[in-house]
């Protein structure tokens, strides 16, 4: 692993680091990660109401080695938002909405980033900030099944008429990072990681399928997964965070050794539990998503454009992934091989059901 | 073609901007909302010309003949009053104003200007809630009502509104006269206030701390409230709202003197219930199956609205902006007589003066057990 001591990165070990969404799935491994890299000064930034106790015990677990502090407040007040960057060096804003309404989804994700970026101007500390979005809002209705998706991918143009709050919201927050950037010199980049697994994440990914009906119906085939295990997106967030030398630039975060939708759904039942479940073939699942869409529309949302063709191109088509920049230009590698992660995330998972 | 425009672009703008939408001969011209970025997003999603964070400028920019006012409650007065001022008719989400003497103003004064106002009581525009209100008015109750029984539920925990408000001490709806309540019940009040026939009712409410909440260490929000409200001792009726009780119930239950009706909101079903009684053991037989056939009935009627593409979550709330725009067009009375809007201002005034007197009430005995004990051990004494 590199640290501080050796590498290049554009902040050194006592520079003050703001995470927020410190207590989300990622957060507390980001905070791991840094101190893993080096970086001894966190603050750790989170709402009033959040579950401490995963960054509590990696708070308790560096206690000696590294300062790390946390702040509780709302994104969304311009006076927490000043408080909270007062002083830092670096800002990896993981904070995320997981709202379904758009005003909502949009006010958590792209307003708070907006204050975020508008605090860090005025203390003229920020030396990167660290924008987490997502493969949601790549559109991939374009990409051939030969090339893969990775970060000169087109993102979505017509998010409004996605009918997706979440990447409606998290095209708009890369925009926005992208301006404050050109007008104000910001310097930024963006990380897209996958689908992000791990103990503690119960639900499967909707990119395998959908129980939403009471039968889970298994949409993802022969797909390959864009998993990417949480300690080894972490890392990649905080890499790309210190790394010198790549301002601006994007970075998608996949594993390596990706499983097909088909080979995860069946380790899943066979080391977590058993449920029933039925594959629907691509082009069946392109029909009803199809269809779908258009009865919505018909019928002016008498029922909400859930299942569409934009969903079915970004989540549920054959596609490709590639981690070639992130290894190139950051030297990532997994931390975490996938058989290992996993596993850890089954066992995680049957633990919870027994819980 | 009716020019309107929406001021405040949180979730509820985004229900108005749809049904809008739905509505023929209207025309969304601008948005605002005082974080311009809010008011850019649904000015994209909704393909509306003027966007910004200033209410003067959208009045004269994009001249609407219709303001819809969808900000937090604490702003309705002095934006519905601008609004006025400027010409402009109001349609003004619950609750209508902080109280009944602002309610009053900015009613006296849509009158004065000959403008039309309605409130965001779109409930009372659901199919079922229109079917209920047409067999009253054919006579089925067999006279005045007698009692009427109003749930409004909430379900705290299974909210992102509720975390929010919960887990931020300076939210919007903690500076609210009624806090919580004054957000939510006003949909279950305005359901009685459109059958008292007078304005001169009684109120005894009693309101507390949900045990859930206070185990989360909340002291101010009140989440558990039951009313008795009497109309000169003559119609009375129940009104309950409850954050823990379950199933989270959205019902009215209507008596006359000689049958009832039982509307479910969450279900869209409305059962009458027959007055009169079956002989013997017939009294245990028949009603059942004439209660699963209204049920049936129900389920047809709710199956066929869906299949003719009439079923929306949200048809209450375009029925009553059609109706608000039809009587602003034809010069007809608003959907919503003034009378019931005043009067469940009036009622929820006094529930939440009497919670006040209530809590009062409370902190003043605690204060006296602490002395009593001398031991101002626990942080409830403390405090």
């Amino acid at each position: 692993m590199e640290s501080v001591d050796q590498e290049p990165f554009i902040i050194g070990p006592y520079d003050l680091v703001l995470v927020t969404g410190a207590t989300g799935f990622i957060g507390p491994a980001v905070v791991e990660s840094l101190v893993r890299h080096g970086f001894r000064n966190v603050r750790a930034f989170t709402r009033p109401s959040s579950d401490l106790t995963r960054l509590e015990a990696t708070i308790a677990h560096h206690q000696g080695s590294a300062h790390i502090e946390i702040v509780k407040g709302n994104l969304i007040s311009r006076e927490d938002c000043v408080a909270a960057t007062r002083g830092a060096a670096m800002i990896i804003h993981l904070a995320r909405s997981g709202d379904k309404s758009f005003p909502e989804a949009f006010l958590n994700s792209v307003v708070t980033t907006r204050n975020l970026l508008e605090s860090s101007l005025l203390h003229r500390s920020l030396r990167r900030f660290v924008n987490v979005s997502s493969f949601a809002v790549y559109s991939n209705r374009h990409t051939s099944r030969w090339r893969p998706l990775d970060e000169s991918s087109p993102v979505e143009e017509r998010v409004e008429s996605c009918g997706d709050a979440y990447r409606f919201a998290k095209v708009k927050q890369d925009d926005i990072v992208s301006d404050y950037g050109r007008k104000f010199g910001i310097p930024h980049v963006t990380v897209r990681p996958g689908s992000v697994y791990g103990p503690g994440k119960v639900a499967i990914t909707g990119r395998v399928g959908i129980d939403t009906f009471g039968l889970f119906l298994h949409l993802g085939g022969s797909n390959t997964i864009p998993l990417t295990y949480v300690d080894n997106c972490a890392d990649a967030i905080v890499l790309a965070g210190v790394t010198a030398g790549v301002e601006g630039e994007v970075f998608n975060v996949v594993d390596d050794d990706l499983p097909s939708s088909r080979k995860f759904l069946y380790l899943y039942k066979r080391h977590v539990r058993r449920f029933a479940s039925i594959y629907v073939p691509h082009f069946l699942s392109y029909v009803l998503c199809s269809l779908w869409e258009n009865y919505s529309n018909w019928s002016e949302g008498q029922l909400p454009p859930a299942f569409n063709r934009w969903r079915w191109h970004a989540e549920w088509k054959k596609t490709r992934y590639s981690n070639e920049k992130l290894k190139l230009k950051l030297g990532w590698a997994p931390r975490v091989p996938t058989p290992e992660g996993l596993a850890r995330y089954f066992e995680s998972c049957r633990g919870a059901r027994h819980a | 073609m009716l020019r309107v425009a929406i001021v405040g672009c949180g979730k509820i703008a985004d229900s108005h901007a749809a049904q809008i939408k739905r509505i023929a001969d209207c025309e969304i011209v601008g948005v605002c909302d005082r974080e311009p970025l809010m008011a850019r997003q649904l000015a994209e999603r909704f393909h509306v010309g003027h966007h910004g964070g200033e209410l003067t400028e959208l009045l004269t920019v994009a001249r609407p003949d219709v303001v819809h006012i969808t900000t937090p409650p604490g702003s309705h007065f002095e934006v519905t009053k601008l609004c006025l001022e400027q010409g402009c008719h109001v349609y003004v989400e619950k609750p209508f104003t902080l109280n009944a003497a602002d309610a009053r103003t900015l009613l006296a004064l849509a009158d004065e200007k000959g403008l039309k106002a309605t409130v965001g009581h779109d409930d009372q525009f659901t199919h079922v809630t229109r079917r209920m209100r047409e067999l009253i008015e054919s006579g089925y109750l067999g006279g005045s009502p007698v009692h009427m029984e109003s749930y409004y539920c909430y379900d705290l925990g299974d909210s992102a509104y509720a975390r929010a408000l919960l887990s931020d001490k300076q939210h919007w709806v903690r500076r609210l006269p009624g806090r919580l309540l004054h957000n939510i019940i006003s949909h279950g009040i305005a359901r009685i206030a459109e059958y008292l026939s007078s304005d001169n009712v009684t109120v005894v409410a009693h309101g507390f701390v949900s045990p859930l909440l206070r185990s989360m260490g909340e002291t101010e929000i009140v989440d558990e409230l039951r009313v008795i409200i009497s109309e000169e001792e003559r119609t009375t009726a129940y009104f309950t709202f409850s954050s823990q009780m379950r199933p989270t119930l959205h019902q009215f239950r209507i008596y006359g003197p000689q049958n009832g009706l039982e509307l479910d909101h969450d279900h869209e079903t409305l059962v009458r219930l027959r007055g009169k009684s079956f002989k013997s053991y017939a009294e245990k037989f028949i009603p059942p199956v004439l209660l699963a056939s209204q049920l049936f009935g129900n389920l047809a009627t709710n199956m066929r609205k869906f299949l003719a593409n009439d079923f929306h979550m949200k048809s209450g709330m375009k029925c009553l902006i059609e109706s608000f725009y039809r009587s602003i067009v034809e010069g007809t009375p608003p959907p919503i007589p003034y009378r019931e809007i005043l009067l469940t201002a009036r009622i929820m005034d006094v529930i939440f003066a009497q919670l006040d007197v209530q809590r009062a009430q409370t902190q003043g005995q605690v204060r006296a057990s602490c002395l009593a004990t001398a031991t101002p051990t626990s942080s409830e004494c403390l405090s």
